[in-house]
């Protein structure tokens, strides 16, 4: 059976614009006839061209998401089909937002690789809440009191936490698909660095 | 182009409006005949004498008789649009008209009687831009995008685009000023040699006119820069990344509350208290008030070029309160408000994840970017001088016409990239702001949410649409309630419906619910808040719609002979009052010029020779009118 048109781009293969039949570097538009297409069934990674890949290269990312956008942008469709331009955009937006966040990042892989989502574990090791609790009631009591040198270093010790459990999220997501032992791992990390996350906007 | 058709940009501004269109040279400004781009967003309704209907008069003409006509014009509407009246309180005291509570919690002013909306206000303004472009351009002008605070809120931009659809204007789009200006500033928009040099006027406002000094060398290869803009009424501040054509927006923070006006403000309470406590009387008048107004902003403006500014305020019965007020006072006044900027500034900034040394280049918008203060903190937050090189009144519009000219497919090498600046939610069981669209997303955007029935049978579902940052839905912005109709009945909990929460590229809302198990798509009614209905928008396009399809020169003609004849019989009455206080001869020369421009007016068809008469005779009255000033002084205390 041939593949359809959305596998073959998944394997990479060169799509043709259906309108002018000339080559597509992007699945979304053709830059010569400026037809668009619609994005179904393609992830966020697909929408870029880019691996499934933790570890993705910022600068390139970006240069996709400029590079699509000009494509697809309602702007350059304000005459043609808008609604699914707009759409597009939208949707183009959401990719970069979550693949340019390392936390998001990690957490759409895992949801690509079938992980449990966050609604359907919840769980958090106990110590991490009790270092949060701990750490958020010094930093409130370190604020009271106008403590600047105590709200300092209780800051820098939130941030140390967090970049300790980013670090962990990073090595996880590295080894997705992994096995069901390391998704919950993953699953349980990004749980916590919510709570990391919510000391740091408070400080 | 596209079609042919020409959009042009609008900077639809607090204190000044401006009409911009680009062509293959780039953007322009569409100036009067003395070099001024600037059209005040002032609007005079005089009232109807005998059989003739109330006039309405926009603009310099509208402004320059603001002391003698307090209660019937209106101006800063731009702080009343989109809102209710609960938010403008603050405002009301300063206000030398009316203003009412509309329905559906929106705000109206009331002249005379007859109730306007904000929208019918700015829509007279929209459309005296709409006639000048027409006019420079010679061909009907039908599109325009608009510029708007970019912390201006869901309702805010409705409101705008409503006003817009009543000055018969199809708003192809909404853009938001700090990036507009960005957008001049990344193409390397150069300041036009032949810039403005006197505002037109009856009474001349001294204005400050931009410098040329530069913070800095224009470089246009992938930067990150701050946009500034502190105009008449509103402080928004952007952050974004321009590169490869590409003007991204970061962040953006802001205070559609905090403006010009507020530092008018400051002066205007500091010198009432004064009076109050010298001569023990409240400023409270409406012609005291409207005149201590122009007072506050000249003083505020020469304050930018001097150290110090003089005046002297005859309150009548040998009362005469004189005062000095140096640049240092005036600073100490408004610290306060200008530290509230670099607060601001400070939030774009952690919001965009940057800290201020990343910062390339902070440009300066609005008039307000004038006031040394200003300068000094803005230079001293970012660690170099701002760039100025661009007259902050006119860059917004200039911008406005570049993103026009993208949108008819006149540009193709330039692509805006702007963020929803608060956060969109619903109301969640328990009255808490469930967020579906965080702020600072990157728009066009969209959040799709699942609801479902509690009741077997239920056909509707209701939700309140929510804007803010605030935890507790009564602390955000209510936009509008949102009723889900035509779900088919199903037992408690089955239905799934999905809803889509659509973020534009105007930073507009569009909302659209489907059922899920039985596909079917589910009709939204929309009750908005503080805007105006279909129908209203409607009523206001048809009432205005006879202007429209007036040919365009009887209706200039008509508006001229109608200013000839108010501003002739003001100055009879001013003479009247205050004529003794002039040389014989100037009177002798004024009753010539009045009788001198009524007769040509009756006579000519030469509405440009008219239209420059009047000017002139705007010009020869000057010291009467300034006289007439004082006087409204002495009997409004």
């Amino acid at each position: 059976m041939a593949p359809t048109e959305t596998e073959r781009q998944r394997q990479g293969a060169p799509a043709k614009c259906a309108a002018c039949a000339g080559p597509m570097d992007s699945p979304l538009f053709c830059d010569h006839c400026r037809s668009l297409y619609p994005a179904d069934g393609l992830n966020h990674f697909e929408l870029f061209g880019l691996a499934p890949t933790y570890d993705i290269d910022p600068a390139l990312l970006r240069q996709k998401y400029l590079q699509v956008s000009r494509g697809v942008h309602p702007d350059y469709h304000s005459t043609g089909d808008s609604s699914l331009s707009l759409h597009l955009s939208a949707q183009l937006n959401e990719a970069h937002r979550v693949l340019a966040d390392p936390v998001l990042r990690a957490e759409y892989l895992l949801e690509l690789v079938g992980g449990k989502s966050a609604k359907e574990d919840k769980s958090v090791p106990p110590e991490v809440l009790s270092t949060a609790l701990l750490l958020r009631e010094e930093i409130q009591e370190a604020r009271t009191a106008g403590d600047a040198a105590a709200l300092e270093s209780r800051g820098a010790q939130a941030r140390a936490v967090y970049e300790r459990t980013l670090a962990t999220i990073a090595e996880l997501a590295r080894q997705m698909p992994g096995d069901e032992r390391s998704r919950a791992r993953l699953r349980t990390a990004l749980n916590s660095i919510k709570y990391h996350q919510k000391l740091l906007t408070e400080l | 182009m596209d079609n042919g058709e020409i959009i042009v940009g609008i900077d639809l501004g607090t204190t000044f409006s401006l009409v911009a269109y680009a062509d293959a040279a780039g953007p322009h400004i569409v100036r009067d005949e003395h070099g001024d781009g600037r059209v005040p967003s002032v609007i005079g309704v005089t009232p109807g004498t005998g059989n003739r209907p109330p006039q309405v008069t926009i603009g310099w003409t509208a402004r320059a008789h603001a002391v003698e006509n307090p209660q019937a014009t209106v101006y800063s509407v731009k702080r009343l649009i989109g809102k209710g009246v609960a938010d403008v309180h603050e405002d009301l005291p300063y206000l030398s008209y009316a203003v009412a509570a509309g329905p559906r919690d929106t705000v109206q002013i009331d002249i005379n009687g007859r109730r306007y909306t904000p929208e019918e206000i700015s829509a007279l303004i929209l459309r005296e831009l709409r006639e000048r472009a027409e006019k420079h351009l010679g061909v009907p002008v039908r599109k325009a995008v608009i510029t708007v605070p970019a912390y201006f809120d869901d309702a805010q931009r409705q409101a705008t685009r409503d006003a817009g659809r009543a000055a018969d204007l199809e708003v192809v789009r909404i853009i938001n000023e700090p990036t507009a200006a960005a957008l001049a500033y990344g193409i390397g928009v150069r300041p036009e040699s032949t810039a403005a040099k006197t505002p037109r006027g009856h009474v001349a406002l001294p204005m400050a006119r931009c410098t040329s000094e530069s913070g800095g060398a224009l470089d246009q290869t992938g930067q990150t820069v701050a946009v500034y803009d502190l105009g008449g009424g509103t402080f928004d501040i952007s952050i974004l990344r321009l590169e490869e054509g590409v003007s991204q927006v970061l962040s953006t923070a802001g205070d559609t509350h905090l403006g010009g006006d507020d530092f008018d403000r400051a002066i205007i309470n500091l010198i009432s208290h004064e009076i109050r406590e010298r001569f023990g009387v409240s400023v409270s008048a409406p012609a005291t008030k409207q005149a201590l107004r122009t007072l506050a902003e000249n003083t505020k403006i020469r304050l930018t070029d001097h150290d110090q500014a003089e005046f002297e305020l005859d309150l009548g019965r040998d009362r005469v309160y004189r005062r000095v007020i140096t640049r240092a006072e005036f600073e100490g006044l408004v610290a306060p408000l200008v530290e509230r900027t670099i607060t601001l500034c400070e939030h774009a900034l952690k919001d965009a994840k940057l800290h201020s040394a990343d910062i390339q280049q902070a440009i300066l918008v609005g008039g307000c970017s004038r006031i040394p203060l200003v300068r000094k903190r803005v230079g001293e937050l970012f660690s170099r001088p701002p760039y100025t090189a661009l007259n902050p009144d006119e860059v917004v519009a200039l911008g406005a016409a570049l993103q026009a000219a993208i949108l008819s497919g006149q540009r193709t090498d330039m692509l805006l990239l702007d963020v929803i600046p608060l956060s969109l939610g619903i109301e969640t069981m328990g009255g808490a702001m469930g967020k579906l669209i965080l702020r600072n997303t990157t728009i066009p955007c969209r959040a799709t949410e699942m609801f479902t029935t509690f009741v077997d049978g239920q056909t509707a579902i209701q939700l309140n649409v929510l804007q803010g940052e605030r935890e507790l839905a009564r602390d955000c912005r209510l936009l509008g309630q949102f009723e889900l109709r035509g779900l088919p009945p199903m037992p408690a909990g089955m239905p799934k419906v999905e809803v889509e929460f659509l973020i534009d590229a105007n930073g507009i809302l569009n909302v659209a619910a489907k059922e899920l198990r039985s596909g079917q798509a589910a009709s939204i009614q929309i009750v908005p808040n503080h805007g105006l209905t279909r129908d209203e928008v409607d009523q206001i396009t048809r009432d205005s719609l006879r202007f429209a399809r007036a040919d365009l020169d009887a209706h200039r003609r008509i508006d001229l002979l109608n200013q000839v004849e108010f501003d002739t019989q003001k100055t009879v009455q001013m003479l009247a009052k205050v004529g003794h206080l002039l040389d014989d001869a100037d009177r002798v020369r004024i009753d010539h010029d009045i009788a001198a421009l009524r007769q040509f007016a009756q006579e000519t068809k030469d509405l440009d020779e008219l239209y420059r008469r009047l000017t002139a005779f705007g010009h020869s009255t000057l010291r009467l009118a300034e006289l007439g000033i004082r006087e409204a002084f002495k009997k409004g205390t």
